[in-house]
């Protein structure tokens, strides 16, 4: 165990790296100067020179990239462009919010779709089963900026009941912060729950016509032994992958969702690097994006030596 | 079996249905109306205090006034910062730091009268050295702003209650290059070295900065060092709020008092609103096409006419405006003192047809640069492709984001593209830069010896009837000659919750809250 974590580590330290390497590439690709779109429309030659020195962006691109991987070894991500402030203390000031709602929106998903999916299954066919299929239809194709601006209409506009936008830390006002949490959190835990509901519902069905749950039946067990104990036991472990698949990309921060409730999270944060092509803050953001997500895989590795006897990590 | 999975089912759907009940009764928080934040716990009740609760469109990128172009920041900074002379209503220059000024015969030597008794915020007095060392700050570090201090010879401070800046030539519009924009902010000198004027700037305005949270707020407070009439309210809030949509909500569901990000294509029906208040005034910005004159058939004047002749402004401010614009063929707007009437263009598909012909051009195909950032002209170009279509000009719109578009504008390649200047107040910023041929910013490559002879005479014309008689000629050549098509002057709209009162929307788009308060 303890092998495997250090290995597993380390591996991801080498893929951290690569990120570093193909993002740095893949900016230099990406058409705009960010020294023109930080001066606007309207400055002298003079100005553009003197910005574009003071931001090292004269210096040749090895240079640059391996400056940047020297600072970021001792944490230090260097300073956008456009505030001049550190990258570091920037992006893990937006964590807290990024991390709040892919937690809500991945708890509203699973208190969802478990029932929702497994009944599905268990009652194939019946009107239930339609009425999940419908929902995750509807869930995996409306697009959830549109289903973001209804909710805030119904239930700002409409019935008035939560705030339509905006962010209260938790420390601050615990009722307040739970107002404004709904309405993102839901309308990104729909899209979530959709998927798994499906997937659930199909891992269920798949389980329940396997050979061994036939014996069970045949031992006289009782149809809830059956389910609880040798289906969903089974089926649930690919579920546990695409749940945690499904967490890891909403830590990534959920860029329309985060801009459309004006949310202060990694998404909002990239979306706005990516405008004024800040692209210290979005390298941040992207390698914390990436630990989040290897972070992410390696517990769910662990969790699955807990949920299936026959695998284990060595 | 199986009515022991129906209990299970039953269970299951039993817990489904509580967990969803259990969210909706939280989510409504016992049934509780939303009020709004702030103003209510500030205990600002008859005086007109209270905090006023403004949504914008976006986050500031810093707060440093010489490094930001950020309106979103400017918004922000127009409460916190003075400038040595400020714009009225009708953007003529005002005192605000200077409480008076001569100039000297020679009109090289302008000296400025500095108001007694003004402190910054922190505490510590304002005087004429500040001024000396914001100025020269933005010479010396060649910050954004700099192009307007371009013709400054020397500031001198020599006593605390006296500026003189000495210039290399005469520049009647000194005023306004340096309170026109509130990117000359007077800043302190120990707030910019010690790095702290980025995020937490100390300035002489109403108000102060007392936090930013980042992504969500910047809250500003009353300003008590303030030398003018101190403002009723005892703070703002601004919220950045990114969809038009979301930031109306806001407003009509009182989480917010003001804002001016609202969807422009409701702009008329809410100004009938009972629940709201929203107002529009002419501002003082143009949209224009522009046309590149290195390339063929471009470079031809007369394809150019052909292309302004085809066009019928009224229908692209409809679809691009929704009606809230003033068509133009010049630059700057009815409302100015610098307006100068003139419109040879009348849509004439016939004479636009007989212009290409007789250039030997016909089939034309040309692309139009657009930018998302500025849905205004992705629709504009719509409107456009299908006029220039009627004169057989097929247009390719080229929607691009604004990064590279920049990048491709600095590159000249375009054929054509599509953009607005914005909060210009003289007409030396309205043409110069754009039509001069050693214009910072002719990307379209107009070059007529005639212009550029006149721009440069009245950049110094010193007398003001003169000086405007020749931006008129000016605006005319550049007019004829298509170096920039007009196409308008938008209006700003901005709305409010009936309660607040003393606001006033300005067409140079500045944000001034000082005057404002909450009633109730």
């Amino acid at each position: 165990m303890g092998r495997f974590l250090v290995r597993r580590l380390a591996q991801s330290a080498v893929v951290l790296l690569g990120v570093t390497l193909v993002v740095f590439l893949l900016l230099q690709l990406v058409p705009g100067d960010p020294v023109r779109v930080a001066l606007g429309t309207r400055f002298e030659q003079d100005t553009y020179d003197a910005l574009r020195e003071r931001a090292g962006l004269d210096r040749p691109l090895p240079v640059q990239y391996l400056s940047y991987v020297g600072n970021a070894l001792t944490g230090d991500l260097g300073v956008s462009f456009r505030s001049g402030d550190p990258v570091t203390g920037i992006v893990l000031e937006r964590l807290p919010a990024t991390l709040t709602l892919a937690f809500f929106a991945v708890l509203f998903a699973l208190l969802v779709s478990f029932p929702l999916g497994i009944l599905s299954a268990v009652k194939n066919g019946s009107v239930l089963d339609h009425v999940a299929r419908v929902f995750s239809q509807f869930g995996v194709s409306v697009p959830d900026f549109w289903m973001g601006i209804l909710a805030i209409i119904l239930f700002t506009g409409v019935l008035g009941w939560l705030p339509p936008s905006g962010y209260t830390p938790l420390g601050e006002d615990p009722v307040d912060w739970f107002k404004h949490l709904v309405l993102p959190s839901v309308t990104v835990g729909l899209v979530t729950a959709a998927i798994l509901t499906r997937f659930i519902r199909s891992s269920v069905l798949e389980a329940m016509s396997e050979d061994y749950v036939r014996t069970a039946e045949g031992k006289g067990l009782s149809p809830r032994r059956v389910v609880t104990r040798h289906v969903l036991r089974n089926a649930l472990i690919p579920v546990v992958t695409v749940a945690a698949v499904q967490l890891a990309s909403l830590l990534g921060g959920v860029i329309v969702i985060e801009v459309l409730f004006a949310w202060p999270g990694l998404g909002q944060l990239t979306f706005d690097a990516v405008r004024a092509r800040d692209y210290p803050v979005l390298q941040g953001a992207v390698l914390l994006v990436a630990a989040l997500f290897l972070l992410t895989n390696l517990l769910v590795d662990l969790l699955y030596a807990k949920l299936d006897p026959r695998i284990s990590v060595r | 079996m199986h009515q022991s999975i129906r209990h299970l089912k039953h269970r299951l759907s039993l817990a489904t249905g509580l967990v969803i009940a259990a969210s909706l009764l939280a989510a409504c928080g016992g049934g509780e109306s939303v009020d709004v934040d702030g103003s209510s716990d500030d205990g600002g009740g008859g005086g007109g205090g209270g905090t006023l609760q403004a949504a914008i469109g976006g986050e500031p990128d810093q707060l440093d006034p010489h490094l930001t172009t950020s309106y979103f920041s400017f918004q922000v900074l127009e409460n916190v910062y003075d400038t040595l002379v400020e714009p009225d209503e009708n953007l003529e220059m005002q005192p605000s730091l200077a409480s008076e000024w001569e100039t000297s015969e020679d009109q090289l030597t302008w000296t400025f009268t500095i108001r007694e008794g003004v402190k910054f915020s922190d505490g510590s007095d304002l005087t004429s050295e500040d001024i000396a060392y914001t100025y020269n700050r933005i010479i010396d570090e060649e910050l954004q702003p700099a192009y307007r201090l371009a013709g400054v010879k020397s500031i001198e401070a020599p006593d605390p209650t006296t500026l003189v800046i000495n210039l290399d030539a005469p520049q009647p519009n000194l005023l306004s290059a340096l309170g026109g924009y509130k990117g000359m902010a007077i800043v302190s000198k120990e707030n910019v070295e010690s790095g702290d004027v980025k995020n937490n700037p100390v300035g002489s305005g109403p108000f102060v900065l007392e936090d930013w949270s980042n992504g969500s707020s910047i809250q500003l407070a009353r300003n008590d060092e303030y030398w003018g009439e101190a403002p009723a309210l005892d703070g703002v809030e601004f919220t950045f709020v990114k969809d038009p949509t979301v930031a109306l909500q806001n407003l009509q569901s009182g989480q917010v008092h003001w804002t001016d990000n609202l969807p422009p294509q409701q702009v008329d029906q809410l100004a009938d609103s009972e629940d709201v208040v929203v107002e529009s005034a002419p501002s003082q910005d143009y949209w224009y096409m522009a046309m590149n004159h290195e390339r063929e058939p471009f470079d031809n004047p007369d394809v150019r006419r052909a292309i302004a002749l085809a066009l019928d402004r009224e229908d692209i401010v409809k679809v691009a405006k929704f009606g809230n614009a003033t068509v133009n063929q010049t630059a700057i707007p009815e409302t100015s003192a610098w307006y100068h009437e003139y419109a040879p263009f009348e849509q004439d598909t016939d004479e636009a047809q007989q212009l290409l012909e007789d250039a030997g051009v016909d089939g034309l195909e040309m692309d139009l640069m657009v930018t998302s950032e500025y849905p205004e002209t992705v629709s504009a170009a719509q409107v456009i492709a299908s006029q220039l279509d009627e004169v057989g000009i097929t247009v390719e719109i080229r929607e691009l984001e604004f990064p590279a578009w920049l990048d491709e504008q600095g590159k000249g390649n375009f054929d054509s593209f599509m953009l607005g200047w914005l909060g210009n107040i003289d007409p030396d910023e309205f043409y110069y830069s754009q039509h001069h041929s050693k214009g910072s910013n002719n990307y379209q490559g107009y070059s007529n010896p005639e212009v550029d002879q006149m721009l440069d005479e009245a950049r110094t014309e010193t007398d003001e009837g003169a000086r405007k008689e020749l931006y008129g000629q000016i605006a005319e050549q550049i007019v004829d000659d298509v170096s920039y098509l007009y196409l308008y002057n938008p209006d700003v709209a901005q709305g409010w919750a009936p309660e607040v009162s003393g606001y006033e929307v300005r067409s140079d788009r500045a944000i001034r809250f000082r005057s404002t308060s909450l009633d109730e």
